[in-house]
């Protein structure tokens, strides 16, 4: 009996984690794609390895959240069954909704389906009073914060670019004046970001002045590489990618950039999506092996890996054709507009972490790509789609409760 | 399966933009043709041309019809849209007053009055250079608004320049010719047809000089 359960866990977490990275990776690579800051293979081969160092390295601290923050699983202590049926229904109530968002193209976060369908379960195994009602509030509020946020920070960064750089009578000059300090900037970001979030799970313990000190060096250093970089770059010999014949010196530097930021995104969904698949799962393995509720499920290190490898496979499997089309019908996307929307979402994942607020990368990205488009930035955008997103975002919390509820219900009825 | 991102992008406008203006130039092109052949009384050939320009009008108007529907609210566009469709418009009405020239040159057989037709032969050679300009103007809008390079406003602010004064020297030309036709022409229904005929021409370089100050609006900063 244990083994059903068990490879029946392990395939709906599968399916959750083909999900997630069928759909929300596939739109975090897809403005890279977009741009031909990067070819659809190199966007895979990016999205697979950055996204499972981001589970292995970060997923560990989310999944403890998923697990424990939502619902007190000692409160399932004398009924570890419950437990296990329970993030079995949500496992599968999230997943369900995942794929029907995709299939509607709805980018949907999928740590909110997670967090609904767990409440979902929590009010009916250990009533509605012991579900935290506060993170409810706070997922509500980040609908509001994490595009907003993104959509400021990449409005600001297209603005700066535009009146510094591109609208002065020489752009390659005025790049070689200020590329250093963008280049500061993404790798100040980037580098920030993966100390206080990305390696987590290495215990560094670093304060944050001391984090301050390490990172400013070495993304000084950075800049006066990008330096180095922009004047090479402004050579006629200078080789090319595919689909890079039109570029400019100006471009190269930005799709190079946006390929970093990119990077960081596909980690950041490492460190955040990958644990909604795997955290159930692990607190489903943790009651079979056990016969018990652990009050901290410690999720393995394989299972995060294979929770990263199976996001990335999900992209390779779904996602392709769909970043194809996106290379073929964003025509508009400059690797400059790209860079933007990218740099944007990285900074708000980085800030709203730091703030404590949950995020999802994909509205954060939806945020930046509104905000460049608002300063008129973006080819053209349809504004009326963010209606239905929003709509979307909203449902999402309702309508994975109740389905976790019917699911939920139906598993008990079946096998207790 | 669809992205969910990608349904925010639309399909961009200024691709149709570039249709509609190439099909403006081809028309100055057979403008150009047709008047000749009008001038040199070939007949035939000026209504087997006057056809075309009249096929290819009604080909612009679907791509103008296409453009606008499909600009609901909502777009959001690196211009203003309502400046756009207002260049739109602009451009559109160059393709008519070119149709409309056709036709009143079609109303009389008999031709231009040895008299000036010279000077309208001029008139018509000097109302084509915006018109071809126009084509050359938005295909520089479209790198410009992915851009905005500097450069390349410079270069779209000089060709609008271009088109101002090909447009003030076609002016010159139709004052000079309108002036001509009430000297040495008596007919007053000949005065009448081609003093309405040189108006017309005059208004196609007028129509694409208003559509270059619009584009000179969108690229403001």
């Amino acid at each position: 009996m244990d083994a059903v359960i068990l490879s029946l866990a392990a395939l709906v977490g599968l399916y959750m984690a083909a999900n997630i990275g069928s759909n929300d990776l596939a739109n975090a690579m897809g403005t890279s794609v977009g741009s031909c800051a990067i070819t659809i293979k190199q966007a895979v081969i990016i999205s697979i390895v950055a996204n499972a160092l981001g589970a292995v390295l970060a997923g560990g601290y989310v999944t403890g959240t998923i697990s424990k923050g939502i619902i007190d699983p000692s409160l399932l202590a004398n009924n570890p069954n419950i437990l296990m049926i329970g993030m079995f229904a949500s496992l599968l109530a999230a997943g369900l909704w995942v794929n029907l968002a995709t299939y509607f193209a709805l980018p949907v976060s999928t740590s909110q389906a997670i967090v609904g369908a767990i409440v979902g379960f929590g009010v009916l195994s250990v009533g509605a009073g012991a579900v935290a009602w506060n993170k409810i509030i706070i997922i509500v509020v980040s609908w509001i914060t994490s595009p907003a946020v993104g959509a400021l920070i990449s409005g600001g960064m297209y603005s700066f670019i535009d009146r510094k750089m591109m609208s002065t009578k020489d752009p390659l000059a005025a790049s070689q004046r200020y590329a250093p300090v963008m280049v500061f900037a993404v790798f100040l970001v980037l580098i920030l970001s993966f100390i206080f979030k990305g390696l987590k799970n290495l215990h560094l313990n670093a304060g944050f002045v001391q984090t301050i000190l390490l990172a400013i060096p070495i993304s000084a250093i950075a800049g006066a590489l990008g330096l180095w970089w922009i004047r090479r770059q402004a050579r006629p010999e200078c080789k090319l990618g595919p689909g890079q014949e039109n570029f400019t010196p100006l471009d190269r530097l930005f799709a190079q950039l946006q390929v970093l930021t990119a990077c960081y995104v596909a980690f950041a969904h490492g460190a955040n999506d990958v644990a909604n698949a795997v955290g159930p799962l692990a607190a489903i393995f943790s009651v079979v092996q056990t016969k018990a509720v652990a009050l901290k499920v410690e999720v393995p290190f394989w299972m995060l890996l294979g929770g990263g490898m199976a996001v990335g496979g999900g992209l390779l499997l779904f996602g392709t054709r769909v970043m194809e089309t996106i290379g073929k019908n964003i025509t508009e996307l400059t690797p400059m507009r790209g860079f933007c929307a990218q740099f944007g979402a990285a900074t708000t994942i980085l800030v709203c972490s730091r703030m404590g607020l949950p995020i999802s990368t994909t509205h954060v990205l939806v945020g930046s790509v509104v905000g460049v488009g608002i300063m008129r930035g973006m080819g053209t955008l349809d504004l009326r789609i963010l209606k239905n997103i929003a709509l979307s975002w909203v449902v999402t919390l309702p309508f994975t409760v109740v389905l976790s509820m019917i699911l939920y219900k139906l598993f008990i009825y079946f096998l207790l | 399966m669809r992205l969910s991102l990608t349904s925010l992008f639309h399909e961009s406008p200024f691709e149709n933009l570039q249709k509609h203006a190439d099909m403006v130039r081809e028309c100055a092109y057979l403008f150009k043709q047709a008047a000749l052949k009008h001038l040199g009384g070939e007949c035939e050939k000026f209504e087997e041309i006057t056809d075309q320009v009249a096929r290819l009008e009604s080909k612009a108007d679907g791509v103008k019809r296409n453009i606008r529907n499909h600009l609901p609210r909502g777009i959001l566009m690196p211009v203003d849209k309502f400046q756009f469709l207002d260049y739109l418009r602009e451009q559109d009405k160059v393709l008519d007053e070119v149709e409309e020239a056709l036709f009143w040159l079609s109303f009389r057989p008999m031709g231009i009055p040895r008299e000036v037709a010279a000077d309208f032969g001029d008139l018509v050679e000097a109302v084509t250079p915006p018109i071809e300009n126009l084509s050359d103007l938005v295909g520089m809008a479209t790198v410009f608004f992915k851009n905005r390079t500097e450069r390349q406003r410079t270069r779209m602010k000089s060709l609008i320049r271009d088109i101002r004064q090909h447009e003030k020297e076609a002016d010159v030309l139709e004052r000079e010719l309108k002036l001509k036709i009430f000297h040495e022409i008596e007919d007053a229904l000949a005065v009448f047809h081609l003093v309405r005929l040189v108006e017309i021409v005059g208004h196609i370089a007028d129509h694409a000089e208003n559509a270059s100050d619009r584009m000179r609006a969108m690229i403001a900063r």
